[in-house]
């Protein structure tokens, strides 16, 4: 089992392409821990903005009567990629893993299937 | 004030309309009495106005003796929602209220943005002011605002700088 400290680390540097990642609770927006960053990418920012993502999405799916869950979110940009994946365990409901890759450096599917184990180790 | 009076109404509908969630936003000077509002009820806005005076008087004592330095911002979670109050330049504050649901980090960037705008304003409206007569006394212990070294009390950020008219 991983703390959230831990697991962010392991997010960035086990990922190739990782540009910075965050632990986020979103019922209310703030982060509980990030890593990497910088001013290119503002995770505070990313925190609050994709919390909005994530409830959209929650919300919309409420309202087609799709009683699923959502396990990732993929967000392609020119450059990069944000991998959003909410945590399922017992006692870390309402929080997502958010990852920022390179693109060029990134593998996609490797990518997700590391985030998913680091998901899985990860103790809030 | 007038004219800053309503570039600062039209910060707080721009806050209110960025984030659906923020039920009113008032502007008050730090001893406690409203600037602009953009609320339904004007009576309840002059209670909050005066309490967040009294609140802020609290806040900066306990920033201050606890070595935080200056006064930024307070955050109040009730069951029903947030109050949240900015430091909005030397001499006024951004007040908020927001529904339970609210997503707080984006709050606090557009909070701390619009404040940081409303302090521009209020504070260059003050200094535009001032020449004509004598720079403000201090002003005079009131019930809420006593135990404020109001002035000094909310540094100005880094950036602010009086506006030339």
């Amino acid at each position: 089992m991983a703390n959230t400290e831990t697991a962010l680390k392991e997010a960035t540097t086990v990922i190739d392409g990782a540009l910075g990642a965050a632990l986020v609770d979103y019922s209310s927006g703030m982060a509980l821990g990030t890593i990497g960053g910088g001013k290119d990418l503002d995770l505070t920012v990313a925190a609050a903005g994709n919390t909005d993502v994530v409830r959209a999405k929650v919300r919309t799916m409420e309202m087609l009567g799709l009683k699923e869950e959502i396990e990732d979110i993929l967000i392609t940009l020119g450059t990069q990629y944000h991998l959003i994946r909410l945590l399922k365990s017992r006692g870390s409901n309402g929080l997502f893993l958010y990852l920022a890759l390179d693109k060029q450096r990134a593998n996609l599917a490797m990518a997700r299937h590391q985030l998913r184990k680091i998901e899985a180790e990860l103790d809030v | 004030m007038t004219a800053a009076e309503a570039e600062v109404l039209g910060e707080l509908r721009r806050l209110r309309a960025r984030i659906p969630q923020v039920t009113g936003a008032l502007a008050a000077s730090t001893d406690g009495l409203v600037l602009a509002r953009d609320t339904a009820d004007a009576d309840a806005a002059e209670g909050v106005a005066a309490l967040t005076a009294a609140a802020l008087g609290v806040a900066l004592r306990l920033t201050d003796a606890t070595g935080q330095g200056g006064f930024r911002e307070l955050l109040v979670r009730g069951e029903h929602g947030y109050v949240a109050t900015y430091a909005a330049g030397g001499s006024a504050v951004l007040t908020l209220l927001a529904e339970p649901r609210i997503n707080v980090g984006r709050l606090h960037l557009e909070a701390r943005r619009s404040s940081a705008r409303i302090g521009e304003l209020v504070d260059g409206a003050l200094h535009r002011r001032t020449p004509q007569s004598e720079p403000r006394p201090a002003p005079a212990p009131s019930t809420t605002a006593a135990s404020l070294p109001t002035r000094q009390a909310i540094p100005p950020l880094p950036s602010h700088k009086p506006k030339e008219a």
